[in-house]
């Protein structure tokens, strides 16, 4: 067997203790005496602890050992917890991560082994009462005292071959031990098989398993209840190899016996087999192991398993998830993109013989509602809550508040928010530069918000709601707002505009500067934000997600930053427009209205088209012009206007004309065309033709 | 060792011969993806000359290129025997170049292929890494497909 295998398995689990470790210690900080708490940090440690160590990562393991000691002895109430102890134990988290984050990348956990960070946590536990001490060793004593119980003979018939006789007659000769292992697994348990394995590993760390029951592969197949038995030839102790086993998480139980020479020969008589002489018999090749005994046993097992069930059910109900390969999930995607393909073809089959059968057409209308719900439910597949990406920001301005020197509160609403799986892993660090901008730019020190009469705790605000066909997330400060007077002067010295341009901008448009490349408005850079870099990465890495981003602001009141993205990204609705004869596709998400324009309605402002429509005044861009083609229609005709906004900027496309709605499939133009900004991709018609999407982002 | 030593000068590659324009030139069959027949192409705004657009393969889009606009020929003319050569490469993905017309695969071993080292001034003739000799007399040049699909404006 490989560990490799359930090395996603351990990677995903990992950054799932992190995190409740993460959130639970930020509840700790607030409610020290929290008894749910501390046993959620300690379990998640535990279980922290004995995932590094069955995958062999020594050092993570070694760390989370001690972060354990310092967490049991809380639970004991022998340790007070204070600000500083949280902050060594926030540190832990972050080597934690670093560990992780390196074998992610190269499946090994580094040769950092964080020395002074357990030198800390070690003078954590010194740090206690002496009177403390006996505490921890109780309950060590407790665990030797269960293994001493004469706990005996678990192990299930089980039937050995020509072979495995042979080994263990050979291991008993040799005076190792033989040891009979029932193993159980903790109902609760997800990946039976995966917790079987770790234990099979553990175990061959220590010695040779000779068989098990049911079979190995039936074991690696999921194919048992909750209990497994393995006979295991070892030169350890039996009370090492019970902790070895005990080391994987959500074990729920070990038991051991020793098989001794006696027992084994008694068991074999019976089949016509004698240990000393191993090859004499081969008739029947079955022998029984050891199976006296076993009632008792088990009521000995029922006492420590009662008490166990109690402090499991104060465990709070954990969330259950499905872990989907996300590459599954992307084939699905695309026969469902197939099937709206084949639809497609078959609307513009029937749009080619009119008068058709009505039954046909109700064939396509059902074909439509199946490939509508199934697109609709596979689109839920991917949907992820938001929630994995913004859980660790409160820990995020905690660390800033600490390091700015700035009392802040962090209020998050929305976390349940569901957005496609790409898009929520993508959005972490946009969100990440716009709180850190919000705490370090937007927020001023505690001393100006007393003489400004805010309250001295600054707040941020970081609210998710779906919104349509969009999400929106907005990180909003009630900080000093954007100076605009300021940006304005940074720019013309950065030479982004020139003083002229800068007299005629709007507040908005100044605004907008600060997601131009090269801009910083900290005058001092920081390492918390000021690096120039921030806001136009956020920018792109938004639009690149077909989302947009804006900021408005009131000076003294604050600044709010507003995200848009699509729910989905992969298909679409689009309105088929032709242009100079040739087919594009607008994205309904963006289109408001769509006009009929006569040519007298046009006039001109700074040498610009524009249309006055309903008290606004929108620019008009002829996409014959943009898109190099010549338009059919003469000068004289009325036009037909498509009015797309982005954001809350409007504008009129001029097309020839109308093809209607369609669903489409979005497929990228590949790598080797990226000169063209206006097309953002391409889809497949129902005829097999190629039509570009216009990217009306990209015309403003 | 003798063996040896043929079995390496021996080493064949095959070629894909196309013709553009009265010259033949070869193309490594090892890049090809697929030939197909002319169709319509998709023209995408705002882009380089000699990409003429994009065409659906069996519902992916693939761009399609001119190799004559590209070489500074004058542009290609569609007839019956147009294809488009579906190219497969790593960096830029797979790739559609239009020829006049392929004419046969050739088998080449390494005492049929002549090198040519110059550096040329003239575009065109970087195209070209090695000229084939095959046949009676017959001569290939054969494409260095690389330099083929570069797009130096963006280098």
């Amino acid at each position: 067997m490989d560990v490799s295998q359930y090395l996603e398995i351990f990677l995903d689990e990992t950054k799932e203790h992190l995190q409740s470790l993460n959130t639970e210690i930020l509840n700790l900080e607030q409610d020290p005496e929290n008894s749910d708490t501390i046993n959620e940090i300690f379990r998640a440690a535990h279980s922290l602890k004995g995932m590094a160590g069955t995958m062999g990562y020594k050092r993570m393991q070694a760390l989370t050992h001690d972060m354990e000691n310092v967490f049991s002895e809380v639970r004991n109430g022998t340790i007070k917890v204070k600000g500083n102890m949280i902050d060594i134990l926030f540190k832990c988290l972050d080597a934690l991560e670093e560990y992780l984050n390196a074998i992610q990348a190269s499946g090994d956990e580094g040769t950092n082994d964080n020395a002074p960070l357990i030198k800390l946590l070690n003078e954590v536990l010194e740090s206690k009462g002496s009177g403390s001490e006996a505490a921890p060793k109780a309950e060590k004593h407790q665990d030797v005292s269960g293994d001493s119980v004469p706990k005996q003979v678990v192990v299930h018939e089980i039937t050995f071959d020509e072979t495995q006789k042979r080994v263990l007659n050979e291991a008993l000769r040799q005076g190792k031990n033989v040891y009979g292992i029932t193993v159980k697994v903790q109902e609760t348990c997800i990946l039976k098989a995966a917790r079987a394995f770790l234990v099979f590993k553990s175990l061959e760390a220590l010695g040779e398993i000779i068989v098990s029951d049911p079979p190995v592969q039936d074991i690696e197949d999921e194919r048992f209840d909750l209990e497994f038995s393995l006979v295991f030839i070892s030169d350890s102790p039996l009370s090492r190899v019970v902790d070895a086993v005990k080391h994987v998480s959500e074990i729920e139980d070990v038991q051991g016996s020793v098989v001794d020479r006696q027992k084994l020969v008694y068991v074999s008589d019976g089949d016509n087999m004698d240990v000393e002489l191993p090859m004499a018999s081969d008739k029947n090749g079955s022998m029984e192991a050891v199976s006296a005994e076993r009632q008792a046993v088990l009521q000995t097992a029922g006492g420590t398993k009662t008490a166990e069930k109690k402090t499991q059910a104060s465990k709070p109900v954990v969330n259950r998830t499905v872990r989907v390969d996300i590459e599954k999930l992307d084939v699905l995607m695309n026969l469902v993109s197939e099937l709206i393909i084949a639809k497609n073809s078959l609307v513009s089959a029937s749009g080619g013989e009119r008068g058709n059968s009505s039954g046909f057409n109700e064939q396509i209308e059902y074909l439509e509602s199946v490939t509508t719900n199934l697109h609709e439910s596979v689109m839920k597949v991917r949907m992820v809550p938001i929630e994995s990406v913004v859980n660790k920001f409160p820990r995020m301005i905690r660390d800033l508040s600490k390091k700015l020197d700035k009392k802040m509160e962090l209020y998050m609403s929305g976390e349940e928010t569901e957005l496609d799986r790409t898009v929520v892993d993508e959005i972490g660090d946009p969100l990440m530069h716009l709180l850190r901008n919000a705490a370090d730019h937007g927020l001023e020190t505690a001393q100006i918000r007393k003489e400004s009469g805010k309250p001295a705790i600054g707040s941020i605000f970081l609210d998710a709601y779906q919104d349509g066909n969009n999400v929106v997330i907005e990180v909003r400060d009630d900080g000093a707002g954007i100076n605009t007077e300021m940006v304005k002067n940074k720019a013309v010295s950065r030479g982004i505009i020139t003083v002229d341009q800068g007299e005629n901008m709007s507040e908005q448009e100044i605004m907008n500067l600060l997601f131009h490349a090269g801009f910083s408005t900290a005058d001092v850079v920081s390492d918390v934000s000021g690096r120039g870099v921030g806001l136009d990465v956020v920018k792109s890495k938004i639009e690149a997600l077909s989302g947009e981003v804006e900021v408005k602001s009131k000076p003294g009141i604050g600044s709010t930053w507003t995200i848009r993205l699509p729910l989905t990204l992969a298909i679409i609705q689009a309105l088929m427009v032709d242009v100079g004869g040739e087919k594009y596709a607008v994205s309904l998400g963006s289109i408001q209205t769509i006009e009929d324009i006569s040519p007298s309605e046009i006039k001109t402002v700074q040498n610009k088209e524009v249309i006055h429509l309903r008290g606004i005044v929108i620019p008009l861009i002829r996409l014959s012009g943009v898109l190099d083609v010549t338009s059919k229609k003469s000068p004289e005709d009325n036009m037909t206007v498509v009015i797309v906004k982005k954001g809350s900027r409007m504008a009129g496309l001029v097309v020839d004309e109308l093809m209607g709605q369609q669903e489409i499939v979005i497929k990228s133009l590949g790598r080797y065309i990226t000169k063209c900004k206006v097309i953002s991709g391409a889809t497949i018609l129902g005829d097999g033709e190629v039509a570009l999407i216009l990217d009306t982002n990209a015309l403003f | 060792m003798e063996e040896l030593k043929v079995g390496l000068e021996n080493e064949t590659t095959q070629f894909i011969v196309v013709r553009l324009g009265e010259e033949q030139y070869g193309i490594n069959i090892k890049y090809v993806d697929n030939i197909v027949r002319m169709q319509h192409i998709t023209r995408v705004p705002k882009v380089q000359e000699y990409l003429r657009g994009v065409i659906n393969l069996r519902g992916e889009v693939i761009p399609v290129m001119s190799i004559r606009v590209k070489m500074d020929l004058e542009l290609d003319e569609y007839s019956k025997a147009t294809r488009i050569i579906i190219l497969k490469l790593e960096q830029q993905g797979n790739i559609g170049i239009i020829v006049d017309e392929v004419k046969e695969v050739v088998t080449l071993d390494n005492s049929q292929i002549e090198k040519v080292a110059y550096d040329s001034k003239e575009e065109r003739e970087n195209f070209i890494f090695a000229i084939g000799k095959y046949g009676d007399g017959g001569l290939i040049s054969l494409l260095d497909l690389n330099m083929v699909v570069l797009d130096k404006e963006n280098v």
